[in-house]
């Protein structure tokens, strides 16, 4: 007894001492008296009263502390360790190496990609043989590479703004060449308002989540790009997706919602369709005036990529909603790329104020990123400019693809899942007849109707085995790489193996350009087509 | 130094709440006093009006000499702009006969001195100072609540008696035939209620080149911040908010030349991603120089900086993999790691401490659930800080790393450029071998006045994100006029080795832990129109002085804000100056008052969300660009007492400042 109270005597001093200084620093606070004659009078009228707020007080601190680290130390699964088993399992630990060398296939095709020195254009030289090539490969199809009077605004902007904005738009990114590019996009589409992203890739992925929240439904075709995969994906929002570019399929997913809500009762919540004008998968071109229909109908907003179709169809380039007559103000979020419509760089969103102005503070690109290079946003100014005044620029490209067209769709060895109209064009090869379970579905069915239901891209890899896909890449490698030997620069659709939703078969991209004449256009097709004859024919 | 606007400030001081007020008064007080005192010493200056802007000689920059007197059309016709009213466009003494100033002064300001430089190099052996964030006096922290609360308060009444008055300017807020909103009231109330009132604070619209000084647009807004009419004058004001740390941002010089020749000779667009069609030989050779540059095996260029981070870090971690990431990481890293399907962890904020629980924490335990253990662990870090200024603690950082095994990505974006003697960001500034860092990535747009981002590491690694990263197949190429500007300006710190013997250009340095040296000077790797640089961008002199300035004029703000008894965050070295505000109410008047000084300086001003509610801050981003007398400006804020020093001494004793060794 004695001897605890003296082994605690020193305790409760230092008690006591603690206990006054935190009295007095309590009085000095100020507001402290106020404080002081709450919980007095509260305690008189309801001594409960003070257990309860002071646990409820406790309560919110723990909650506050714990919010930091989302330390799940009092889980159910924490094991306790002590330091010493800490240590061994540390030095146990193996991590796995951070980066997986490539295979030797991957190593190859990153070898044959084509380098171009000096400008790249219709006409593009080679890095590696100094030989000039046709281009079909490369994004131009209104053919604004290496024009001159842009290419004397861009310096002029030079000369004026220097290059690099240095700062995000918010903290003074804003330059008045970007309100006019956002003026000039927002007038050439007739919608209210655009806003612009410093890169066009990155432009979707950072609209959806500015719109789409957490419980928030989008109904998405199965064959999105991967920038809206993405974009999806960090929404959080619960999605639905139909089948590739088949509007009754969505019309059926759009049904089946309605009916789950109504017996739900559910809270109304934002919904959202999400597709593309021209897919960039496969050139597929979507039908705009059902689309619309149907968004009108269910009560929907429509977010509308055209990375493939705006500077690419319609009269002046406008894009789908040129081509099909609807007024753009009826997408909801319209989007395009700077880059690959008119020759620059960066993306952007058209639609009405309220829309653009949700992104300037949401958008997490637009905000946390610096804006684009004031000589980009001039030199995409001015390809507008062009696109308004020279409608010929479109009858050549569509002249092009119709000469394109002509010669691929004789070949019997060729799927072409694009739309007639697409100057981007997919080539797929044709399964032989004897070859396993893909080709019933594939080589009966007429890929040019815009309803045929894509069988291949929901459980193309499943169905493919993973050798009869690497033998279909390596056959469209081998023809990329016939014909660059012959003076025709092709690519293969690149995409990322194991990370897209759901894997389109092997294809060979054509993008055509304005900048080739037809006869020209015609002979690098026919060079294409003999080296596919050529090549296909082998197979057995 | 009064209120212009008299009708437009009055009605937002009614709104504030009463000791909102009373300190906004006091600011003013102070503020117009240091302006009245910083004209009476200007005054004392002989002010050179007859000396032309520019004393461009030709010897240097034979390509842009013919048109010496730069934006000739755009300053003379405007006759506020073409007088030094404001001290800006003229340097305050003009240069002497043997001073030869290349740069334009608004651009790039001319200062001659030697002493007014440093070295941005941590002390070897010492351990970095642990950064102690000041805490302001109790009841700053208590007004500055109640000023939230009161914001918070009225907020609510005026949307609560708004909703029956005046239905329709809620309408977008409100279910409207079967549609949800897009954004629902409560959702948009602290956009609505808290941003708007300072919203002429932020997205102020400039034009011309970001560098020394900068062209605003100026703007009034009719109704409350709600929109914005343009008055069609222009304002030239002292930048010290862009991130152009070297100064990098200029219409003029070497690295613009270069340009332009790049645009005649390659156009715009490379017209496609890098593995569809969209590489040029240009990405080649300045991915090697990137890689060069920054110490690593290999490097790989992307056309925007926010995407190097979100399209990249999915290609490095994975379900099954542990990412541990600053919990002040940028919203780019969290993007990246979101999309990655990998588990996150946070620390604290640079505590290495914390860090270290928390790995062993992680490591023992193993997945959740399964207690399978991680794949990989990751751990993300900046090198610089942009809201803090604070330096990662890399020393430290690496010993932990020795010990647990963990893979390290460091976020440059901020560092590259502006830390170290070389400039090689914070491994240099450090003196580690950047090879023991698994992966650096860092952006253009700050130090090389560029547009894009980098991630280097060993070739292996390099190669295998060229195929799985998300912009490989997707995203457009870096375009030729970027990577032009990219190359030029680091070459240029660099040094160009075909005109110089190799000897002289940078000692290097023998580092800690391993044998490194960092790279010499660029080889074959010559930018367009570089064939025949200036020699003073081709021998490095120019990038060396453009590195020891930034590091003598980061040194005297940080050092002179805190002998004005400020509260600074960050790390001397840092080119990004945070200037504690806590009170809501202030931040407006403070970006005002500096903008409506005699000598205008535009600033940044952070609040939450972007920072913890209680320290709204005002950002400073110092620049090589700035000299002496404007950071001497830019420090004209309030008048000491007691402890604090004067302005007066501030300045006087600017040397003492910035080149002290102090942290
Ligand atoms: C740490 C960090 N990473 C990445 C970025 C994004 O860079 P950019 O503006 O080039 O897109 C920033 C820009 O603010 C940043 O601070």
């Amino acid at each position: 007894m004695n001897t605890t109270s003296t082994t605690l005597a020193p305790l409760f001093s230092f008690l006591e001492y603690s206990l006054t200084t935190a009295q007095t620093t309590f009085d000095k606070l100020p507001g402290s008296a106020v404080v002081l004659r709450y919980v007095k009078s509260s305690h008189q009228n309801d001594p409960g009263r003070t257990l309860l707020e002071l646990i409820l007080f406790l309560f919110a601190i723990r909650t506050l502390l714990q919010s930091r680290t989302r330390a799940d130390r009092n889980g159910k699964h924490f094991i306790q360790f002590s330091d010493k088993e800490i240590d061994e399992l540390v030095d146990e630990w193996v991590p796995e190496p951070l980066e997986l060398p490539l295979t030797q296939s991957e190593v190859s095709d990153l070898a044959a990609v084509p380098v171009i020195t000096g400008p790249n254009g219709p006409k593009p030289k080679l890095a590696a043989t100094g030989k000039t090539v046709t281009n079909l490969a490369s994004l131009n199809f209104a053919g604004l590479a290496g024009n001159e009077h842009i290419k004397q605004r861009a310096v002029e902007t030079l000369r004026k703004y220097g290059l690099g904005s240095c700062g995000p738009p918010g903290f003074y990114g804003t330059l008045d060449v970007h309100m006019d590019l956002e003026h000039d996009i927002a007038d050439f589409l007739g919608t209210e308002a655009a806003i612009l992203y410093s890169q066009g890739f990155s432009t979707i992925s950072s609209v959806i989540p500015a719109f789409c929240k957490r419980g928030d439904i989008i109904v998405a075709d199965r064959a999105v790009n991967f920038a809206i995969q993405k974009g999806i994906q960090i929404s959080r929002s619960t999605v639905r997706w139909y089948n590739h570019n088949d509007l009754n399929s969505l019309e059926e997913v759009l049904n089946n919602i309605e009916k789950e809500r109504k017996k739900r009762r559910g809270p109304l919540t934002r919904r959202f369709i999400i597709t593309e004008g021209i897919f960039q998968k496969d050139g597929v071109m979507v039908d705009l005036p059902k689309l619309i229909e149907l968004k009108y109908q269910f009560k929907y907003r429509l977010i509308l990529d055209e990375s493939y179709s705006f500077g690419v169809v319609g009269r002046t380039g406008r894009g789908l909603t040129e081509l099909y007559n609807v007024p753009a103000a009826k997408v909801d979020m319209l989007l395009g790329s700077c880059a690959i419509g008119l020759g620059s760089c960066g993306g952007f969103c058209a639609g009405s104020q309220i829309v653009i102005d949700h992104q300037r503070i949401n958008g997490p690109s637009f905000v946390f990123s610096a804006s684009m290079p004031a000589l980009l946003a001039v030199s995409a100014s001015e390809g507008i400019n062009i696109l308004r005044n020279t409608p010929s620029i479109f009858e050549t490209l569509q002249e092009n693809v119709r000469a394109a067209r002509a010669i691929l769709d004789r070949i019997d060895s060729i799927i072409i899942p694009s739309h007639p109209a697409s100057p981007v064009i997919h080539i797929y090869v044709r399964p032989l007849p004897s070859a396993g379970l893909l080709s019933a579905s594939v080589s009966t069915s007429s890929y040019l109707s815009a309803s045929v239901h894509h069988a291949t891209f929901p459980s193309a890899k499943d169905a493919m085995k993973h050798a009869e896909y690497e033998a279909e890449e390596r056959l469209l490698q081998e023809v990329v790489e016939d014909c660059l030997a012959q003076g025709v620069m092709l690519t293969r659709a690149k995409r990322l193996k194991g990370q897209e939703l759901s894997e389109p078969r092997p294809s060979i991209r054509l993008a055509l350009t304005s900048a080739l004449t037809k006869k020209e256009t015609e002979k690098a097709v026919g060079v294409l087509k003999s080296v596919l004859v050529k090549v296909l024919s082998r197979r057995r | 130094m009064a209120l212009t606007r008299p009708s437009q400030s009055s009605s937002i001081f009614k709104k504030r709440s009463s000791n909102a007020l009373a300190s906004a008064a006091s600011y003013l007080s102070a503020l117009s006093q240091a302006d009245a005192s910083a004209r009476a010493r200007n005054s004392s200056h002989s002010s050179p009006t007859s000396t032309p802007a520019l004393s461009l000689s030709s010897s240097v920059t034979t390509s842009s000499s013919e048109d010496t007197v730069l934006h000739e059309d755009d300053y003379m016709n405007d006759p506020v702009l073409a007088s030094n009213k404001d001290g800006l466009l003229l340097p305050p003494r003009p240069p002497t006969s043997e001073q030869v100033f290349t740069t334009v002064h608004t651009e790039f300001g001319h200062s001659a001195q030697e002493e007014y430089r440093t070295t941005s190099q941590h002390p070897a052996g010492k351990p970095l100072a642990i950064h102690v964030p000041q805490d302001p006096p109790y009841y700053i922290l208590l007004s500055t609540y109640i000023s939230y609360l009161i914001l918070i308060v009225l907020g609510h009444v005026r949307d609560f008696v708004g909703k029956r008055l005046n239905p329709g300017s809620y309408k977008h807020l409100m279910p409207r035939d079967g549609y949800a909103p897009l954004n629902s009231d409560f959702d948009s109330f602290y956009t609505r209620r808290l941003k708007t009132r300072m919203d002429e604070c932020f997205s102020q619209p400039v034009t011309g080149v970001a560098g020394r000084t900068i062209l605003l647009l100026d703007r009034i807004s009719p109704d409350y911040n709600h929109t914005y009419v343009f008055t069609g004058t222009r304002t030239r004001a002292l930048n010290i908010s862009s991130y152009n740390y070297l100064g990098f941002a200029q219409a003029r010089g070497g690295c613009a030349d270069a340009v332009e020749e790049s645009i005649k000779r390659y156009g715009i667009s490379t017209l496609g991603s890098r593995l569809e069609g969209g590489s040029s030989d240009l990405h080649a050779i300045s991915e090697s120089l990137v890689a060069k540059f920054v110490g690593m095996e290999d490097a790989l260029i992307s056309s925007m900086g926010f995407a190097t981070n979100s399209t990249f870090i999915p290609a490095l971690v994975s379900k099954g993999c542990l990412v541990i990431s600053d919990e002040f990481n940028h919203a780019s890293i969290r993007f990246g790691v979101r999309i990655s399907g990998a588990n996150v962890r946070m620390f604290k904020h640079n505590d290495m401490k914390n860090l270290e629980s928390l790995l062993r924490e992680v490591i023992s335990q193993g997945q959740p659930k399964t207690h399978r253990p991680w794949k990989k662990i990751l751990v993300i870090v900046e090198g610089l800080y942009s809201m803090e200024g604070t330096l990662v603690n890399l020393p430290a950082l690496m010993d932990l790393k020795k010990k647990y095994k963990f893979y390290l990505f460091i976020d440059e974006a901020h560092s590259i450029g502006a830390l170290g003697p070389h400039g090689r960001g914070v491994a240099d500034y450090f003196g580690i071998n950047p090879r023991s860092i698994d992966i650096l990535m860092g952006t253009f747009t700050k130090s090389f006045g560029a547009a894009g981002g980098y991630i280097a590491g060993n070739k292996a690694l390099i190669d295998r994100l060229r195929v799985y990263g998300h912009s490989g197949p997707y995203a457009e190429a870096m375009t030729p006029p970027v990577l032009t500007q990219v190359m030029a300006s680091m070459a240029s710190i660099m040094g160009l080795q075909q005109t110089m013997p190799t000897s002289s250009v940078s000692e290097p340095t023998l580092v800690r832990g391993s044998e490194y040296h960092h790279p010499g000077p660029s080889t074959r790797l010559i930018p367009p129109r570089m064939d025949q640089p200036p020699p003073a961008l081709a021998s490095g002199a120019e990038g060396r002085t453009r590195l020891r300035r930034l590091a003598f004029n980061s040194k005297y703000l940080h050092h002179g804000l805190r002998k004005l008894g400020f509260i600074i965050y960050g790390h001397p070295t840092s080119p990004i100056v945070p200037l504690l505000i806590f009170n809501p109410g202030k931040m407006n008047m403070f970006h005002r008052l500096m903008k409506e000084r005699q000598t205008p300086i535009i600033v940044v001003v952070v609040a939450y969300p972007a920072t913890p509610l209680v320290t709204s801050r005002v950002r400073f981003c110092v620049s090589a660009a700035h000299t002496k007398e404007d950071i001497g400006d830019v420090l004209d804020l309030k008048h000491g007492r007691g402890e604090r020093w004067s302005i007066d001494e501030v300045i006087k004793r600017a040397v003492e400042l910035g080149t002290s060794e102090e942290e």
